[in-house]
C-alpha cells in the first residue's frame, strides 16, 4: 500500500507539534521547513494524475487532474505564508503586539490549517471533504481573531458564525445528495464517494439533485465568498495577521471552490444545465458587486479582499460556462489568482506594518519610504487588475474568449466593462499610495524572508502568464475537456 | 416493533422537536433555552432508536447513543458552564418581539413544507414525513441565529439548526456512512466548544456578550 497522500498531510501535523514544542524562531522554521516539503511530497504524487496518469485511489483518498491542481497551489499558498510569516511575525513581536506564546500558538494553528486546507483536495468522500471544510473553519476562526483585539473579535465571531451556518446547508445538500442515489447505490458505506457517484450521476434522482445543488451553492458558496453570502470574507480578511489572509484568499476560497466544482460535475450530468446557470448567476452578481466596492472602499486590505470575491466570481463564471475554452480559462485564473493575491497581501502587511494604518488614504510617499515595498504592490496591483503579460490577464480573457464563444456576448461585454472599472479602481487606489511624501520617518520591514516569498510569487505570476510550459497547458487542456463532459 | 406503533413513536419525536424550536423562540431566559435543546436532542436521540429498532441497523443505535451522549449531556453543560462564567443576563435579547417571532416561525413552518412536498414523493423511508419537520427546524434556527443578540443564543440557533439537519439525515435516507457521522459529531462538538471560547472572548473583550456591540467593520 502506497503512503503519498499522508506523506504530504503528515508534513504540515509534524510541523505543528514541532511548533508546539520548539520557541518561537524554531518554530517559524519548522513551518517553513514542513511546508516545503508537503510542497515537494505533492509534486510527486500528483504528476501522474496531473500528466494524464490514472488517479489515486487508495483508502479514504482520492486524486485526480482537477485535486492535482487544487492542491499544488494550496501547498505553494502555505509555503509562501510561511516564509512570509518569519519575518512578519517576528517583526508584530520585535513592538509588542504579539508574546512568546501568542507566537508558538500562531504556528500550531498555521500547521493544522495548512493540513485541513490540503486534506479537502485529496478525500474521495464528500462527507470527509464536508468535515475537513468544516474543519478549516474551526482553526482559521483562532488565527483570523488573532490579535484578539475588539475588531479582531469581531471579525472572527462573524467568520465563525456566518461560515457555521453556510457549511450546516451545504451538509444538507450532501445529505439530499446521498439520498438521491439511494435507489442506484443503496446504502452503501461508498455511496458517499465521488467517484462512486460520479459513476452513477446519470441514474440520480433529478429533483432531489436540483434540491441539493442548490443548498450546495448557498452553503459553500459562503465559503467561497460569493455574493450576498460573502459578508464574512471583507472582515475576516481586513483582521487576520497579513500571512493569514493570504491563506484565506488564495487557498481557503479554492477549498470551497474546488468543493463546489466536484458537486457541479455530478449534476451537469444528472440535470444539466441547472447548476451551471446558477453558477454563472452567482459568479456575475459577484463580479459586480465586488467590482463596486474595491472602487469606493479605502482600507487596503478590504480592497484586496473585495478583489477576492471579484476573482471568484469569474472563476465561477468560467466554470459555469463549462465549454473547455471556458474551463481551461477558469483553471488558469484559479492559479494566476493564488499566486497573485497573496503577493499584494504581503505588499500590503509590509507597508501596513510600516505606518500603522491600512487606510489608502493616509499612506504616503511610499516610492520614497519603502522601494522595494513600492515595487512590489505596483507590479503586483498591476498583475491582479489583469495588464498583460501577467497571468491573470491571461485567465480573464481566456473565460471572456469563451463567453463569446459559448454566444454569452452580453455576458462577455458585462465582464469586459467591470473588468476596466476594476483595473482602474486599483491602480488608483495603489498608486495614490506611491506618490507624495510618507510626512514622518517610516522603514521598509526589511528581512530576507519576506522579500524572497514576494520575489518568487512575482516570478510565478510572470512566468505563468508568459511562458505556459506545454506540459501545464496540455494537463489543464485535458482537465478542462473532461469536465466539460469528454473522456479522459 | 409494530411499524404503525413505530411510525407514530417517529412522528411523535419530530413534532416535539418542532414545538421544541416553537418554544426556544418564545424564551429569552439562557437556562430555559438549553433546556429546551436539551430536550430537543433527547427526542432526536429517541427517534434514532425508534429507526434502529424498526430497520435493524445497528449504527442507527450508534447514532443515537453519540446523540445522547454529545447533544443531550456535554454540549449543553458546557454551554451551561459558558454561560454561568459570563453571566447572561435575563433580559429580552431579541430584535423582535415574541408575538412577531412566531407569526414569522409559523410562517416559515408553512414554508418548508411547500419545499419538502415535492421531496417527499421520491422517498421510501418510514421517516420521510418529518422531512418537513426538518427543514421547519432549520429554518426557526436560522431565524433564531438572525434575530437574537447574544452571542450564546446565537449559538443555540446554530445547534438547533443541525439539529434539525440530523433528522433530516433521518427522514432521507436513515443516516450517511458511520465515519462520515462520527466525523459530523466530532466537528458539531468542537465548534460548539470554540463558540464558547469566542463568547468567554467577548464578554472578556467588550464587558458584555451583547453582540450588537459587534458593529464596527463596516465601509
Amino acid at each position: 500500500m502506497s503512503l503519498e497522500i499522508e506523506l504530504i498531510l503528515l508534513m504540515p501535523v509534524a510541523g505543528a507539534l514541532a511548533s508546539l514544542l520548539s520557541p518561537g524562531r524554531i518554530a517559524a522554521l519548522a513551518t517553513s521547513a514542513a511546508s516545503a516539503l508537503a510542497l515537494l511530497f505533492a509534486a510527486a504524487a500528483c504528476a501522474g494524475p496531473l500528466l494524464d496518469g490514472p488517479a489515486i485511489e487508495y483508502g479514504p483518498w482520492y486524486a485526480d487532474g482537477l485535486s492535482a491542481v487544487f492542491l499544488l497551489l494550496t501547498c505553494i499558498v502555505c509555503l509562501a505564508s510561511s516564509v512570509y510569516s518569519y519575518g512578519y511575525i517576528s517583526e508584530d513581536r520585535r513592538e509588542g503586539a504579539v508574546g512568546h506564546r501568542d507566537e508558538r500558538r500562531y504556528y500550531v494553528m498555521l500547521n493544522l490549517f495548512s493540513a485541513a486546507m490540503m486534506a479537502v483536495c485529496v478525500v474521495g468522500s464528500m462527507g470527509i471533504m464536508w468535515i475537513a471544510i468544516e474543519v478549516t473553519t474551526l482553526i482559521s476562526a483562532f488565527l483570523v481573531g488573532f490579535y484578539k483585539r475588539e475588531a479582531d473579535v469581531e471579525a472572527s465571531w462573524k467568520y465563525l458564525m456566518i461560515c457555521s451556518v453556510g457549511i450546516t446547508l451545504g451538509l444538507m445538500g450532501i445529505v439530499l445528495m446521498y439520498a438521491s442515489s439511494a435507489h442506484i447505490l443503496g446504502e452503501s458505506p461508498d455511496a458517499l464517494e465521488w467517484p462512486v457517484l460520479y459513476g452513477a450521476a446519470a441514474g440520480l434522482d433529478p429533483t432531489l439533485m436540483k434540491m441539493a445543488f442548490a443548498f450546495v451553492i448557498i452553503g459553500f458558496g459562503t465559503k467561497m465568498g460569493l455574493v450576498p453570502m460573502h459578508t464574512w470574507l471583507p472582515d475576516a480578511h481586513s483582521q487576520s495577521p497579513t500571512p493569514v489572509s493570504a491563506m484565506l484568499s488564495a487557498a481557503l476560497l479554492n477549498c470551497a471552490l474546488y468543493a463546489i466544482l466536484r458537486f457541479l460535475m455530478i449534476t451537469e450530468i444528472a440535470v444539466p444545465g441547472f447548476a451551471s446557470t446558477i453558477l454563472i448567476c452567482f459568479g456575475a452578481l459577484s463580479l459586480a458587486a465586488a467590482g463596486a466596492f474595491i472602487l469606493i472602499s479605502r482600507d487596503f486590505k478590504r480592497m484586496l479582499a473585495y478583489s477576492s470575491i471579484e476573482h471568484m466570481g469569474i472563476i465561477a463564471i468560467g466554470f459555469g460556462i463549462g465549454s473547455p475554452l471556458a474551463v481551461f480559462g477558469a483553471l488558469i485564473h484559479v492559479m494566476a489568482h493564488s499566486l497573485t493575491k497573496p503577493l499584494m497581501f504581503f505588499s500590503a502587511g509590509n507597508v501596513i506594518q510600516g505606518y500603522g494604518t491600512r487606510n489608502m488614504d493616509e499612506i504616503r510617499g511610499l516610492r520614497k519610504s519603502m522601494p522595494f515595498t513600492a515595487f512590489m504592490a505596483a507590479a503586483g496591483a498591476a498583475a491582479l487588475g489583469g495588464m498583460p503579460p501577467f497571468s491573470v490577464f491571461v485567465g480573464e480573457a481566456t473565460v471572456i474568449w469563451g463567453a463569446v464563444d459559448s454566444g454569452m456576448h452580453a455576458l462577455a461585454a458585462a465582464m469586459a466593462v467591470l473588468l476596466v472599472l476594476v483595473f482602474a479602481g486599483l491602480t488608483r487606489s495603489v498608486l495614490g499610495m506611491m506618490r507624495g511624501d510618507p510626512g514622518r520617518e517610516v522603514r521598509e520591514p526589511g528581512g530576507a524572508s519576506r522579500a524572497s516569498a514576494m520575489a518568487a510569487l512575482l516570478a510565478a505570476t510572470l512566468a505563468l502568464g508568459l511562458f505556459m510550459p506545454d506540459w501545464l497547458g496540455d494537463a489543464l487542456r485535458s482537465i478542462a475537456e473532461w469536465f466539460s463532459g469528454g473522456a479522459r | 416493533m409494530d411499524p404503525a406503533l413505530a411510525g407514530n413513536l417517529i412522528d411523535l419525536c419530530a413534532v416535539a422537536m418542532l414545538l421544541l424550536s416553537m418554544l426556544a423562540m418564545t424564551t429569552t431566559r439562557m437556562g430555559q433555552l438549553l433546556n429546551a435543546f436539551a430536550a430537543q436532542s433527547l427526542f432526536l436521540a429517541a427517534l434514532a432508536f425508534v429507526v434502529g429498532d424498526v430497520t435493524g441497523h445497528s449504527r442507527i443505535w450508534t447514532i443515537g447513543a453519540i446523540t445522547l451522549a454529545v447533544k443531550v449531556v456535554l454540549i449543553p453543560r458546557f454551554l451551561k458552564y459558558t454561560s454561568d462564567r459570563i453571566h447572561v443576563g435575563r433580559d429580552i435579547d431579541s430584535t423582535m418581539g415574541i408575538p412577531g417571532s412566531l407569526l414569522i416561525s409559523a410562517v416559515l413552518i408553512i414554508v418548508a413544507y411547500i419545499v419538502a412536498e415535492p421531496l417527499v414523493a421520491t422517498l421510501e423511508t418510514i421517516t420521510r414525513n418529518c422531512l418537513a419537520m426538518s427543514m421547519s427546524v432549520i429554518l426557526i434556527g436560522l431565524f433564531m441565529m438572525v434575530t437574537r443578540r447574544k452571542a450564546m443564543t446565537e449559538a443555540i440557533g446554530l445547534l438547533m439548526m443541525e439539529n434539525g439537519l440530523f433528522l433530516g439525515v433521518m427522514s432521507l435516507s436513515y443516516g450517511m456512512p458511520l465515519v462520515v457521522e462520527l466525523g459530523i459529531f466530532f466537528d458539531v462538538l468542537m465548534a460548539a466548544v470554540i463558540i464558547g471560547i469566542f463568547a468567554q472572548r467577548i464578554s472578556k473583550t467588550f464587558d458584555s456578550i451583547d453582540t450588537s456591540v459587534l458593529r464596527r467593520l463596516r465601509e
